[in-house]
């Protein structure tokens, strides 16, 4: 189970919070409304009483079930109506023009959090967005399942790996029919996988209304692959095509930065927020420039290895600059290495804006313009460091 | 009392690299960690490969898929050399690549100033024999102490047999940085680990000296061996 916390609010808090009194009317006008969702419902529930003597156990069950998630969702959604009306108000802003990116924002500011793993914080969304959606009826009155691999437990998954099986023994037939005409594969209708992937397994689950298992994931991914490796495989590129999602090209997608200019009119790009490992860096790359490099005020000697001067030459040498440009950085903490590796990321950075696209594609093929998420392992409790261990003795 | 809205945590996320294989009759599931995604390739840092690439086509297929960061040590530039990197990364102790690179640097220095020595003083005919840079005596002498057998023991009724076997590319590649890296440091206390390296470089690199001697001594047993090699498969 998932945990859920309520926060609740005091009257006499959130007014001293915000001075308005159209807060409290929101919440009267709302309030009553919750009474109604009971009625609502009873009244359902007297439709279907005729039905009840034809009915299974487990349609009675699944009525029941059903009715109790659309209440709940019902009332969920009520609180995050009042919820989102209160935060409106504290943050001093009219509750009806307040939207969902308004919300992050105030729940980011009211609940700060230092959380590392952005979704374990705290956050407010719309019921419908944070509870999954649930299968309808997938029985009839006398309780007979509908699909005949019901009894799977996982009936539109287990379905789709049926289907690709029976793609491929089709396909099969198909090409012992045409060895025995003597015809061959038609290549320039060969199946591409360039450009797309398989659906990632969150969008997959979501598709089939189930949650999967990694294993199950995993099957999913190498049966079409045995499938997209048949020969006749186009012609189930439909079929296929359903499952993939088109890759984009992410650096082409961001935008360049037009150069400024200077009091001497020469151009200059500056990228802030440089990260590597523990390193940040601000690099200003200049054109017209001699290739003069300067670092915290220092030349190329702030770095004593050779190892590290060189990650600063690696984007300069690629896009043939060095003479032409004059580099500034400013960087703070992390080691060598890392702040070796933060410049080298924001002179790639700004290079952009002084060469040709082609270029800018090599440096995306040379790794440049990728910026290197990892960081150190952690340390753990009980041990010295990330994996060495305490000197450990007998006695 | 007024409730405001709801706030959970949600379950971390489990990283998604996965696959599935099969031995036998049981599937295993391959993970993982990175924090690339699962269809992320390495950088292509050489210019030379880059070019390869844009000839072939290839460079086309590689527009849409992201490419993971060039590491701390790769760069373009002319100078660096992947084998001599790799000797390198061999000679380092307790993860000192500065003082690594310095004896590498050494290492070649001395090599250029004996070899240039040997250079002026041969006559004007034979001049072009004589190689004068220090990276390509490395090849030559990493090249020429590469081993392509190995002897294992396999154990066949109780009895311990020596048995020739075929090594793998990187195996080899390992035996020769390791033979020479070790034989270098097998030396006098008053003579310098570069200055001695160089000596056994330049003898691996002319096919002579301790090094290439092993070789041809493992090659040689192996040779003797050769009635047990079918215990390899039997």
């Amino acid at each position: 189970m998932i945990p859920i916390i309520k926060f609740v609010v005091r009257n006499s808090n959130y007014v001293s919070w915000s001075s308005s009194s159209v807060t409290a009317n929101g919440a009267k006008v709302l309030w009553p409304s919750t009474l109604t969702v009971s009625f609502c419902t009873n009244n359902n529930d007297s439709e279907k009483k005729p039905s009840v003597k034809k009915t299974s156990k487990a349609m009675k069950a699944y009525l029941e079930r059903a009715r109790k998630h659309e209440e709940f969702i019902k009332k969920e959604n009520l609180e995050y109506q009042i919820g989102k009306r209160h935060l409106a108000n504290m943050m001093g802003e009219d509750p009806e023009f307040f939207t969902q990116e308004d919300v992050n924002k105030a729940i980011e500011y009211l609940f700060p959090s230092g959380l590392f793993e952005p979704k374990a914080r705290p956050f407010m969304k719309p019921p419908e967005e944070v509870y999954p959606p649930q299968k309808a009826a997938e029985f009839d009155e006398a309780g007979r399942p509908y699909h005949f691999l019901f009894y799977t437990g996982k009936a539109n998954f287990y379905k789709l790996l049926y289907e690709v099986v029976e793609n491929i023994n089709n396909l099969n037939k198909y090409e012992d029919r045409m060895i025995r005409k003597h015809l061959t594969p038609d290549p320039t209708q060969a199946m591409s996988m360039i450009g797309s992937q398989w659906l990632p397994q969150d969008v997959l689950e979501h598709r089939l209304v189930e949650p999967l298992h990694e294993s199950q994931y995993a099957a999913f991914k190498l049966a079409f692959d045995r499938l997209v490796s048949h020969p006749y495989s186009y012609r189930v590129r439909d079929f296929i095509e359903e499952y993939r999602k088109p890759l984009v090209n992410q650096v082409a997608l961001q935008q360049i930065p037009e150069p400024q200019y200077d009091e001497n009119g020469r151009p200059y790009v500056t990228t802030t927020n440089c990260l590597r490992k523990r390193s940040w860096a601000e690099v200003t790359v200049r054109g017209a420039g001699s290739g003069k490099i300067s670092i915290n005020g220092q030349g190329l000697d702030y770095f004593a290895e050779i190892q590290s001067r060189e990650q600063i030459l690696f984007p300069l040498i690629m896009t043939k600059q060095l003479k032409n440009v004059d580099v500034e950085a400013k960087v703070i903490g992390g080691g060598p290495s890392g702040q070796a590796g933060a410049i080298r990321w924001g002179i790639a950075f700004c290079l952009r804006s002084f060469v040709d696209k082609e270029m800018i594609e090599q440096m995306r093929l040379a790794g440049l313009l990728t910026r290197d998420y990892r960081k150190p392992e952690r340390k753990k409790p009980g041990q010295a460091g990330k994996r060495k261990k305490f000197t450990w003795k007998k006695r | 009392m007024t409730v405001l809205g709801v706030i959970r945590l949600s379950v971390l996320t489990v990283p998604r690299n996965v696959s599935l294989y099969r031995r036998g009759n049981e599937e295993f599931l391959h993970k993982t960690y990175s924090s690339y995604g699962p269809h992320y390739v390495k950088p292509h840092v050489t210019t030379e490969k880059r070019k390869e690439l844009i000839e072939s086509g290839e460079a086309e297929t590689l527009k849409l898929i992201p490419i993971k960061a060039a590491l701390n040590y790769e760069t373009c530039s002319v100078f660096h050399d992947e084998l001599t990197r790799k000797f390198t990364n061999h000679v380092m102790r307790c993860g000192k690549k500065a003082l690594a690179r310095e004896l590498i640097e050494k290492t070649f220095e001395k090599i250029k100033r004996i070899q240039l020595e040997k250079y002026h003083k041969t006559p004007e005919d034979q001049k072009e024999s004589i190689i004068k840079d220090p990276v390509k005596i490395l090849h030559d002498a990493i090249s020429n102490s590469k081993p392509l057998l190995e002897l294992t023991p396999v154990k066949r009724g109780g009895v311990r047999y020596q048995v020739p076997v075929p090594i793998t590319e990187n195996r080899s590649l390992f035996l020769a940085i390791k033979w020479l890296i070790t034989s270098a440091k097998d030396k006098d206390r008053k003579i310098h680990f570069p200055e001695k390296l160089a000596w056994e470089l330049l003898d691996a690199a002319a096919n002579q000296g301790r090094v290439v001697k092993r070789k041809v001594d493992l090659h040689r047993q192996c040779e003797a061996n050769k009635a047990f090699a079918h215990y390899r498969w039997s």
